[in-house]
């Protein structure tokens, strides 16, 4: 709201600099955004919040600055000369609906001659950034913004039967409003009509029929109340703002609205020469109960955490216009004046006593150190854990947004589809369905960079996935998203050979086995599977404590070329809560042998159709106690061990707690799983 | 001795060659190795006893080891006379790049989070989370939003079909953690919500908050006020100074908001702070009685006080990022910078 520093002096003293009462404005909660200097005028631009709709006026502030410099609010006087003839001969209004109208006050001016308003009064409009029109629709403006209360003039000798009816509108029927708009009414919207159509929307906007002309000589004057609800609806609608809906759908003070009344017609007596017609209609069936509020000190004390005194509350109150009276038990009893509609409940009370003493003036202790028995929140820190490890093995953190369009996700499945969470009201269509998975995301974000040229990279995101559960409700997951590319698992020497899917699964697998290994995840296992989004072989289950939780694997070509990754690319995607039980557990410990271990190695030639796993169980199947250590360390496969064969070379390492293994033990131990592993897997003893 | 321990004597030779230092050092050698009664001669003395199928290649060798000694021991000498610094003796070039997989990073929010999350971790408070998903009954009702507000418009909030919304607030968890759990209680919530706003260099219709919630008895403004600043002084350092502004929110009252001084400028006014010094953070406030007596508390014996904060905006604040939107990009060039 704009506000012109020399209209407030009308209302209002005070002393010392513009940039002091900004400050002491903003910090009792009016808010100064800017100061500008226009034509020689200090105007403030002051964002009100949406509880004080009385701060939006000049006397709104006024009031304020009243309590706040302890100054007095002068509100001007208003005389009328009402030399017309009785107001009842020349009107009526019937208030149909007082439920949406409260109150609702007509008066007229006769013999009014339209004309430019005084320059003053144009300037401060203007000042103020409302547009001059002439002097009768300038006067209602000029009341609105020095009061708060809308006012609205027609042409009298426009109305059907000079007279005003307040009714919901009728199906059907129309108006066309000020902006020249022709506008289609339901009947939830409430209307000023005359004795046939609509002439205005109440509170919003009047209509071009009834408007203040150039040759315009009788006025009926509107001064009402309108419920704040049943504005903002129509508001809505229609689509249509205003500075009288603004303050409308805010609440205006219905007390006010017979003084708003007198202002604007001696102000039109004044400057255009009105005959005012003597009284006023004033429909008022249901007058507010008077509201008390009980205000006890010690919980001002209490709530602020300040020794303020009751004497200084009584005062702050006090220069608010809020006056008190002593209740039981030393509390105050605050009479809410009807321009306060935010002041219900004692807390209100409290926070105009804390503003206007000043948030300043409250000490900031050092937090008090009372211990609060802690909620759980292990999986948050299991959480950070993961986070942290993945970060420590190498991966950089992405964030994706939780949605994204229909087709983003189809490209990778469609058979979801039914099961997906989808926004009616999206932004665009590319953010119209939640995500169901990280992987579309991980794989868009891993082309994007590779477009800016990015060869390499390791990113993994942690996020909430969202799908609907059977019974149609949505659920959440969190999950673990990870995306490679390039030569992330080589050394920068290593560059000549391009990366082969094999090479880039197990850098995956190795991850998947290395962050396990630090989230004390003990049992993982891989299961080969087939997926759309994956290569066919290079797909599989992430299997902990015997649960898939996921995939990972090598993304389908076709997949990663439509973002122009012809290379292998590998995506995990895994819950996280199976990563998260033992992550707090300690590690059993085993004492450190103190005998030397004995090294043997296995090189045989087997099938290419054997699998590591294969070796391993006949080995472990066969392996006296005394096996400590099984690693692979060459595979090799071409001249010399035959069609369909390959080599597999294995390190065994033999060690007891006991004692020192002898040559002669160790070697019996390992004739004898060779022996087993020669008969197991048909295979041959290299080098024999 | 043989052809390959002449070979072994001459790299030890030409070691202690290389890491001489001064000209006594390089004096010493050539007389151990190739004085009168040095190594070399006496190797030269043992061939005509030596294997003659050996004799040819240790000969060989033993001149090789002479003509490298030699070399090796006069470049050093001129070295050393020509004053150059000699070298700390080094067998590698060891300003090859490291080998070790490199260090990842979290993402800014990630790191804000975390930081917050400390802070308040130091204060006693513990981590609340919820889903994503609520109730509008969470997210508006039972924190005291009027029926009509504006905030629950479907052109601000996004609503599912069965009524449910995502949250736009992380003061969905208060409700929930207040509905299950008898006061006092002190929490803070970092999570994810959503606004219907079109994204632009500030907005983000899918940002982060941090909530915080502390209900005791005789909780006040003064304990809010010095929670705050410690919690600034902890996240942006010492000299951090916290003003406080009264505002209006539906669920506390009284309701503020506070700022910073701006940390880059310490106050005189920068591009940062648009020119005031201060930077507005969030908002907080006393929590409104009519929110206890909606989750069941007792609004007399106890008192308390909610926050929430943007994370974007702080870790913009932190991080000097011009543009909410680069936190959503994930371009490694960026992101790694977070190392």
């Amino acid at each position: 709201m704009k506000l012109l520093l020399s209209w407030l002096q009308d209302y209002v003293d005070f002393d010392g600099s513009t940039e002091a009462l900004a400050d002491r404005l903003t910090f009792s909660g009016s808010e100064v955004e800017a100061i500008d200097e226009i034509d020689g005028e200090v105007v403030l631009t002051i964002e009100v919040t949406p509880n004080r709709p009385d701060c939006l006026s000049i006397i709104g502030i006024a009031r304020e600055v009243s309590a706040l410099v302890r100054n007095p609010l002068r509100i001007p006087e208003v005389r009328l000369a009402e030399t017309g003839p009785a107001v009842e001969s020349l009107t009526s209004v019937e208030l149909q609906d007082p439920e949406r109208c409260a109150r609702y006050s007509a008066r007229v001016l006769q013999n009014a001659i339209v004309a430019p308003a005084p320059d003053w009064m144009q300037r401060r409009l203007e000042l103020c950034g409302v547009r001059s029109i002439n002097n009768l629709v300038d006067i209602t403006n000029y009341v609105l913004l020095e009061c708060g209360q809308p006012l609205h003039a027609f042409d009298q000798s426009r109305l059907t039967e000079g007279r005003i009816v307040v009714r919901r509108a009728q199906p059907g029927e129309s108006i066309q409003t000020l902006d020249g708009v022709d506008r289609k009414l339901t009947d939830d919207i409430l209307v000023i009509a005359d004795a046939s159509n609509p002439v205005a929307l109440a509170g919003i906007m009047g209509g071009s029929s009834s408007e203040i002309q150039p040759s315009t000589t009788d006025i009926l004057l509107e001064s009402a109340y309108f419920d704040p609800s049943g504005i903002r609806r129509t508001a809505r609608v229609l689509g249509l703002s205003t500075e009288s809906s603004y303050r409308f759908e805010r609440g205006v003070d219905v007390a006010q609205v017979d003084w708003a009344s007198r202002r604007a017609a001696a102000l039109m007596i004044e400057h255009a020469g009105a005959r005012l017609g003597a009284g006023a209609i004033d429909q008022w069936p249901t007058k507010p109960a008077a509201r008390r509020i009980a205000c006890r000190p010690n919980r001002v004390r209490d709530l602020m955490g300040v020794e303020v005194g009751d004497e200084e509350i009584r005062e702050i109150l006090t220069s608010l216009e809020l006056p008190v009276e002593a209740g039981a038990d030393g509390a105050l009893v605050v009479e809410v004046p009807t321009f306060r509609v935010d002041l219900e409940i004692e807390a209100d009370v409290i926070e105009e006593v804390a503003r206007i003493y000043g948030l300043d003036r409250i000490p900031a202790p050092t937090p008090r150190s009372t211990l609060i028995e802690a909620a759980d929140d292990a999986g948050t820190r299991a959480r950070a854990e993961l986070r942290s490890q993945l970060v420590g093995l190498g991966l950089n953190e992405v964030m994706n947004y939780s949605f994204l369009s229909g087709g983003a996700l189809d490209r990778f499945g469609t058979g979801d589809r039914d099961a997906r969470v989808v926004l009616p009201n999206p932004i665009s269509q590319d953010q119209a369905v939640m995500r169901n998975r990280l992987t579309p995301q991980m794989v868009e974000t891993l082309g994007r960079n590779r477009a800016r040229q990015t060869e390499s990279a390791a990113l993994f995101e942690c996020g909430r996935v969202f799908y609907k559960g059977s019974d149609g409700l949505p659920n959440e997951q969190d999950r673990l998203a990870v995306g490679m590319m390039g030569r992330i698992g080589r050394g920068c020497l290593d560059v000549a050979r391009p990366v082969e899917s094999d090479e880039m699964f197990l850098w995956m697998k190795g991850l998947v086995e290395s962050l396990c290994r630090a989230m004390h995840v003990r049992d993982v296992q891989v299961r080969d599977t087939a997926h759309p989004v994956f290569e066919e072989g290079f797909a599989v289950d992430v299997m902990i404590e015997g649960a898939c939780c996921g995939q990972c694997g090598i993304l389908s070509r076709a997949i990663g070329e439509a973002w122009r990754m012809s290379d292998p690319v590998a995506i995990l995607e895994i819950a996280i809560q199976p990563l998260l039980t033992h992550v707090f557990e300690l590690p059993k410990l085993n004492s450190v042998p103190i005998y030397p271990s004995v090294l043997r190695d296995m090189a045989i030639i087997v099938d290419q159709s054997v699998r590591h796993e294969d070796v391993l169980r006949v080995i472990h199947d066969s392996a006296p106690a005394e096996l400590t250590d099984v690693h692979l360390f060459d595979i090799y496969t071409g001249k010399g061990v035959g069609e369909c064969k390959k080599s597999v070379a294995y390190s065994l390492a033999y060690q007891s707690l006991e004692t020192t293994l002898t040559d002669e033990a160790v070697n019996a131990f390992h004739a004898a799983l060779m022996n087993a592993v020669v008969n197991a897997l048909n295979a041959e003893i290299r080098g024999n | 001795m043989n052809a390959a321990e002449i070979i072994a004597l001459k790299a030890q030779a030409l070691a202690e060659a290389r890491d001489a230092t001064s000209p006594q050092d390089i004096e010493a050698i050539r007389v151990r190795y190739l004085g009168r009664k040095g190594a070399l001669p006496a190797i030269m003395k043992s061939l005509k006893d030596a294997d003659p199928v050996e004799r040819s290649e240790m000969g060989k060798q033993a001149n090789l080891f002479r003509q490298e000694l030699s070399s090796a021991l006069e470049s050093k000498a001129s070295e050393s006379e020509s004053g150059d610094t000699v070298r700390t003796p080094s067998r590698m070039d060891t300003s090859l790049p490291g080998q070790w997989p490199s260090r990842g990073s979290r993402h800014p929010i990630s790191i804000v989070i975390d930081d917050i999350t400390a802070i308040f971790r130091s204060m006693g408070f513990t981590v609340a989370d919820g889903p994503d998903i609520d109730s509008e009954h969470n997210n508006f009702d039972a924190l005291n939003t009027p029926g009509d507000h504006p905030s629950r418009d479907a052109h601000d909030t996004f609503y599912l079909d069965n009524g449910d919304l995502l949250r736009t607030q992380t003061s969905t968890v208060q409700v929930r953690v207040m509905e299950s759990t008898p006061p006092p209680i002190r929490i803070i919530a970092p999570g994810r919500c959503y606004r219907r706003d079109t994204s632009d260099a500030t907005h983000s219709a899918n940002f982060h908050q941090v909530e915080g919630l502390y209900v005791d008895r005789k909780v006040s403004l003064a304990d809010l006020k010095g929670d705050i600043t410690y919690f600034a002084h902890r996240l942006m350092g010492p000299g951090v100074q916290v003003r406080f502004r009264p505002h209006f929110f539906p669920f506390t009252e009284p309701s503020v908001e506070y700022d910073f001084s701006c940390h880059i400028c310490k106050g005189s006014g920068c591009r940062v702070c648009k020119n005031s010094g201060w930077i507005e953070i969030s908002g907080a406030g006393m929590v409104d009685p009519r929110v206890f007596e909606n989750v069941g508390y007792d609004a007399e014996a106890f008192t308390g006080y909610a926050f929430g904060m943007g994370v974007e905006r702080i870790a913009m604040i932190k991080y000097g990022i011009q543009d909410i939107r680069h936190l959503y990009d994930n371009d490694v060039r960026f992101l790694s910078q977070f190392s």
